[in-house]
Formats: C-alpha cells, sequence, structure tokens
C-alpha cells in the first residue's frame, strides 16, 4: 500500500473519532453559570491520536495481522486432551477450600462461578444445543429463587425441600414459555424471550404483597447438613452440624457446605447434559437446531423437541436460583435483570456453544472479571467489553470450537 | 407386476391467494414402482410433494395411503406423523441435512423414532439401561450398512456438510431411508450431477427399490434418468395432470410433446 491511500485511511479515522468525539468529549456539564464547558482541545487530541494511531498501524506487517479461525463446521474427532483437562478441573475444584492459599472470599467466589457455570449449561441446552435464541433466561434464575424465597417465607419449607420444586415449577415456567413461541425462529424467538424475561422482573417488583416488591424476601434458610442447621446457635431440640461433631463454629463451615452442595449439583448436571446428548432427545436438539424442517420430514415432532429443551433448560435455571437465593440469604428483582441474562448468554457463546468445558471456562472468567476489576472501578465496563472483542477476533466460536459427536462409527465411541 | 395401489392422490388442488398451483390433480402410485413427476418449471411438481409431506395443507382433494390394511389420509396428519406414522419421508430440492451433525449422525437421528420406544422416552437412556445402548447398537449398525452402500462409511464420523455435493445428496436419500418408508419422495435428486453421476444415482434408486421393496415419487428434469427408471410417468403442467402412463407412451404424448416443446403455428 502507498502512501497516499495510508493517509486517506488515517484521514478517514480521524473524522469518525472527531465525529464521535465531539457531542461526547468536547462539553462538559458543571454545577454553575451556563451549564457546560466546552474542551475542544480533547477532541482534536482524540483526533490526532487516531490519525497517527491509524498511521502507525499500517506499517505493522500483514504477517501480524490476527487471523480469525473460523471454519463452519469442525466436528474434529478429538483427542484426550479435553477430558484430561475436565477431569483436572474437577480435582481442583473439589480440592479447593483445602489449598493453602484459600480463603473465605475465594470459595464464596468460587460458589457464585460454579453458579454461573450451572446457569451457562441450562442455557446452553436451549442455545448452544437446540439452537433456540433465550434473551430472558434470567426469569427462570428468578422463578427458581424465588420459589424457594417465597416457600421459605410462607410455608417455612427447607433447602432440600424446595431443590426439586423449585426445579419442578422452573420447567413448568419453560414450558409456559415455550408453548407460544413454538413458531418462532431467530430474531423474533429473541425478543419474546426478551419480554418474558422482563416480564418475570416486573411482576416480583410490583406484586408487593406476596413477593415483597423492591424490597424482596429475607432471612432465606440456609441448607441443612441432614437436618442439621450450620450455625453458632440452634434453637431448642436441635442439634447443629458442629455440636453433633463436637467442633466449634466458624463461618466458613458454612460457605464451605454450600459451595460443595453446588459442586455436587454442577458435576451432577454436567453429567446429565453429556448424558442426554447421545440420548435420542439430545440428538433431536441438535438436529432441530441445524435444520428444522429436515426433522419434520423425518418424523421428528417439532413441537416435543422445542418444549422438553425449554423444560430441561428451565429446569437447571430454576436450580441455580436456589443455589443463588440460599448462598445470599436474601433475593430482590435486582438480580434479575436484562443484565444477568445477558451475562449467561455471554457465558455460552463466549464458553463455545455445546461445550461443556468451554462454559466452565467462560463462566469463571465472567464470574471472577468484575471482582478483579474492582479497584479499577470506572474502567471496569471497558475491561469488560475489551475483554469480549478481543475473544470475538481470536476465537469468534468460541474457547472451544469442537463438537464432539454423540456416536462415532469409526474409532473410539 | 403386482399392482397393488399405495399412494392414491384424488382431486388435489393448492391455491396461493388467486394462483392456482396444483389444479384437481389425481393419480395413483403403486407399491414397489418408481412413479416419476415431470413438467416444466413451475408446473406444480414441489407443490404436490410439500402437500403430501404436510408442508401444505391442500386447498382441496385426498390424499390416501394404504397399506398393511391401514389406510392414512395425509391431509389430515401432522406434518411429522406423515413421516412418522404414514411412512412418507422425503429429500428436498436444496439438500437439507444436519450440516454440523456427522455423517453418522444424521442417520441416528433418522431412527428418532425407534431409539426413543427402546430408550423408554430418553428416561432408561438416562440411567443407563442395557435396551437402549442395544438398541443405540443396532441403530448404528444399520446406519454402517446404508454407508457401505454409498461409499461413505469411512467418512462416518466427519461432519456431514463437509461432504462433496453428490456425496450430500446420497446421504440424504439415504437418512430418509432410515426411517424405513412405505413411500419415498425424492426431489429432484440429480440436479447438480454430471452424466456419469446421474446415472449411478438412477441405479442406486432402483436397488433400493429392489432391496427394500420401498416405493419411490420421484421429480426429476434429467430425462434419462426419469424414462431409464421409472414404471410409470405423470406429466403437469401448470397445476394440471396432462399425461399418465409408462415411459414409452408418455415419451409419444402430443400434449407433453407440445408442453415441452411448443406447438408449431
Amino acid at each position: 500500500m502507498g502512501w497516499a491511500p495510508r493517509f486517506r485511511e488515517a484521514a478517514l479515522a480521524a473524522i469518525v473519532v472527531i465525529a464521535l468525539a465531539f457531542p461526547l468529549i468536547g462539553f462538559e456539564t458543571n454545577d454553575f453559570g451556563h451549564g457546560f464547558d466546552t474542551r475542544f482541545s480533547w477532541v482534536a487530541i482524540a483526533g490526532g491520536a487516531a490519525f497517527a494511531g491509524k498511521l502507525l498501524l499500517g506499517l505493522v506487517p500483514r504477517r501480524f495481522y490476527l487471523r480469525q479461525r473460523a471454519a463452519r463446521h469442525t466436528a474434529l474427532p478429538e483427542g484426550k486432551a479435553i477430558p484430561i483437562a475436565a477431569a483436572a478441573v474437577a480435582v481442583f475444584a473439589v480440592l479447593l477450600p483445602v489449598l493453602p492459599f484459600s480463603s473465605r472470599a475465594l470459595v464464596d467466589l468460587a460458589t457464585v462461578s460454579l453458579i454461573y457455570i450451572i446457569l451457562g449449561w441450562g442455557l446452553n441446552i436451549v442455545v448452544g444445543l437446540a439452537g433456540l435464541l433465550n434473551l430472558g433466561y434470567a426469569a427462570f434464575y428468578a422463578v427458581g429463587a424465588y420459589s424457594f424465597a417465597l416457600a421459605a417465607q410462607w410455608y417455612g419449607l427447607s433447602f432440600w425441600e424446595m431443590l426439586p420444586l423449585a426445579g419442578l415449577i422452573a420447567a413448568l415456567s419453560g414450558i409456559l414459555l415455550g408453548l407460544p413461541v413454538l413458531r418462532l425462529r431467530g430474531d423474533y424467538l429473541a425478543i419474546v424471550t426478551l419480554g418474558f424475561g422482563e416480564i418475570v422482573r416486573i411482576v416480583l417488583n410490583n406484586w408487593s404483597q406476596v413477593t415483597g416488591g423492591p424490597n424482596g424476601v429475607n432471612d432465606i434458610p440456609r441448607p441443612t447438613f441432614l437436618g442439621m442447621p450450620i450455625a453458632a446457635r440452634a434453637p431448642d431440640g436441635v442439634t447443629t452440624f458442629n455440636q453433633f461433631f463436637g467442633m466449634p463454629y466458624d463461618p466458613m463451615q458454612r460457605v464451605v457446605y454450600l459451595y460443595y452442595v453446588c459442586l455436587a449439583a454442577a458435576l451432577l448436571i454436567n453429567w446429565f447434559s453429556l448424558r442426554i446428548r447421545r440420548l435420542p432427545v439430545g440428538r433431536a436438539w441438535e438436529a432441530l437446531r441445524e435444520d428444522e424442517i429436515a426433522c419434520r420430514a423425518l418424523g421428528l415432532n417439532p413441537t416435543t423437541i422445542k418444549l422438553s429443551a425449554f423444560a430441561i433448560s428451565a429446569m437447571i435455571g430454576g436450580f441455580a436460583g436456589v443455589f443463588f437465593a440460599a448462598r445470599a440469604g436474601f433475593v430482590s428483582p435486582e438480580s434479575f435483570t436484562f443484565q444477568e441474562s445477558a451475562t449467561i448468554l455471554a457465558i455460552v457463546v463466549l464458553g463455545g456453544m455445546g461445550s461443556q468445558l468451554g462454559i466452565v471456562l467462560a463462566g469463571v472468567v465472567l464470574a471472577t472479571l468484575p471482582e478483579f476489576g474492582r479497584e479499577l472501578a470506572q474502567f471496569r465496563m471497558l475491561l469488560f467489553g475489551a475483554a469480549m472483542v478481543a475473544i470475538m477476533i481470536w476465537r469468534p466460536r468460541g474457547f472451544f470450537t469442537v463438537r464432539a459427536p454423540s456416536v462415532r462409527l469409526n474409532g473410539k465411541s | 407386476m403386482s399392482q397393488q395401489a399405495l399412494l392414491s392422490v384424488e382431486n388435489l388442488s393448492m391455491r396461493f391467494g388467486g394462483v392456482v398451483a396444483v389444479d384437481g390433480v389425481s393419480f395413483v402410485a403403486y407399491a414397489r414402482d418408481i412413479t416419476a413427476i415431470i413438467g416444466p418449471n413451475g408446473a406444480g411438481k414441489t407443490t404436490v410433494f410439500n402437500c403430501l409431506t404436510g408442508f401444505y395443507r391442500p386447498s382441496s382433494g385426498r390424499l390416501v395411503l394404504a397399506q398393511d390394511g391401514k389406510t392414512f389420509q395425509l391431509e389430515r396428519l401432522q406434518g411429522f406423523r406423515i413421516a412418522r406414522d404414514a411412512g412418507v419421508t422425503r429429500t428436498f430440492q436444496n439438500v437439507r441435512l444436519f450440516a454440523g451433525m456427522t455423517v453418522l449422525e444424521n442417520l441416528v437421528v433418522a431412527q428418532h423414532a425407534t431409539l426413543t420406544r427402546a430408550s423408554f422416552y430418553n428416561l432408561g437412556g438416562l440411567i443407563g439401561l442395557k435396551s437402549y445402548r442395544a438398541a443405540e447398537r443396532a441403530a448404528i449398525e444399520k446406519a454402517r450398512e446404508w454407508l457401505d452402500l454409498i461409499g461413505l462409511a469411512d467418512r462416518a464420523d466427519e461432519a456431514a456438510g463437509n461432504l462433496p455435493y453428490g456425496a450430500q445428496r446420497r446421504l440424504e436419500i439415504v437418512r430418509a431411508m432410515c426411517t424405513d418408508p412405505r413411500l419415498l419422495c425424492v426431489d429432484e435428486p440429480a440436479a447438480g450431477l454430471n452424466p456419469h453421476e446421474s446415472a449411478e444415482l438412477a441405479r442406486f434408486l432402483v436397488s433400493i427399490r429392489d432391496r427394500f421393496g420401498v416405493a419411490i415419487l420421484l421429480i426429476e428434469h434429467d430425462m434419462s434418468v426419469v424414462m431409464g427408471i421409472s414404471d410409470h410417468v405423470i406429466v403437469l403442467n401448470y397445476g394440471q395432470k396432462i399425461a399418465d402412463g409408462p415411459p414409452r407412451e408418455v415419451r409419444r404424448d402430443p400434449a407433453v410433446i407440445k408442453a415441452y416443446l411448443g406447438e408449431e403455428e
């Protein structure tokens, strides 16, 4: 490329930056006088920086460019690398609370990560396997959390009683969402699911007599250990976990216990997800993602396939909601905004659609990134955005793009 | 040849607003026959297919499938039931494989109904019942036999979308056959194939008819394929049937010649 086109491109970049910066950076509001100050020198600096940057970037030889790896179909025979990595992650997760550098904050953060991973795996069934875009997944998370919170408040039901029930209620709400959207696909489906997510949140926010409105629900019971509470003091006639084992009470015990409960649930859900992919219904989900019309021509009933995907995905979201409520001891509608749905979707997309291990990685990254960025408060979203852009350039189809076939003819099955 | 009627199309009409795509067409497809539907572009061939396989609901007329003493009225069945219960499957003009899934998976998905039953609606499979594992092995074995037949066994674990076009066409036919259909509807299977591949495909269709006793309904523009393998040819033009009979007769029919070549002034 000669110098003339380079200058032209750089000038174009500078013009775009100046046009954008003029309203955004060029004016600053103040509390006195006419209401705003101008700072056009900053705009000029931004434009100059864009010009120089673009010019310098043009000097970088082409071979250093980031190349997108975007093969359309990658059903490669996979080696042993992924099972070994998965086993290593599982062992690390089991040992985490007893490792020397472990702390209460770390285990708590790990619990949050686990909840996000469970949510990622749940959403993956609908988005990654069945190919139905759901932008309102936080609704099922909310249904699970509120089912537990309200049942505990009104009927005094415990964590272990409500865990299966909340999953069931969430699954029913999944079918409730699934029924009207059976005929929708792509963008239209996304809009309806987005609306569903908002409906659930707004109902929770406004139905104050039942849900407590914006104040939420307090004093959600913690999970017990075989019926024994893990607490400093217990009501009369109840033995606490600590008394039974003759250990002094430590708040860490509660955190670690919830962590292990979540870990066990996560491992179980992982096993379930891997297994269901090899069952007729799992393969039907993937076939539906690939081509719904061909599914119908082969005698697969799209209605049951879609509803089963919605129901099972919602059920897993409901479980995650129960863990969330048990961890925080408090739920409010604020925790189930669109931001939450978007984060869960980001986990699925970043992880690589349909990849269990990729979702673990993405779930940990997205759950911990805000924590690491806390000192950088106002740059947090910038960091987050930059990380997303970088990942999408390097790995446009997610961290793990390899799809393991559900059955094999040649070689191991 | 025993002439047992498998599919009777009676007075089928399909209107889209003011456009009459199919206008009172009647014909019979016999068991174990290859019945070809031909006609110029826009004659309504694919519309007939779409009515048969439940993608359109006919404006009027009856589609009766009779076999083993059971009759199905296809125009009243839901789309997926036509394939699952009545045993009518189809392929598409523009191949519709599950491109991101492997070749083998495409064939296993086609055996969904059998596997679902064997897994007790997936629950038995979830807890790892032996009977489901055996059924899955049987499904894979069946897929292997079909893949051997079309020479794709060594590519079974590759993504179906990565196969060359001709192989995708064959795979789509085989996938439809994995549902154990009574009637296989093939929409322009030779489109985009070279003459050598077309001839091979024609032989393949005859061989699956002979081996599995399936009736085939064929839409095709390639006359060498149609005239070579059909037992029975139906000619449509502007939505109406203009000829019906064995290939020899249809080829000489003045109405057909007129439809294809135009009329001398």
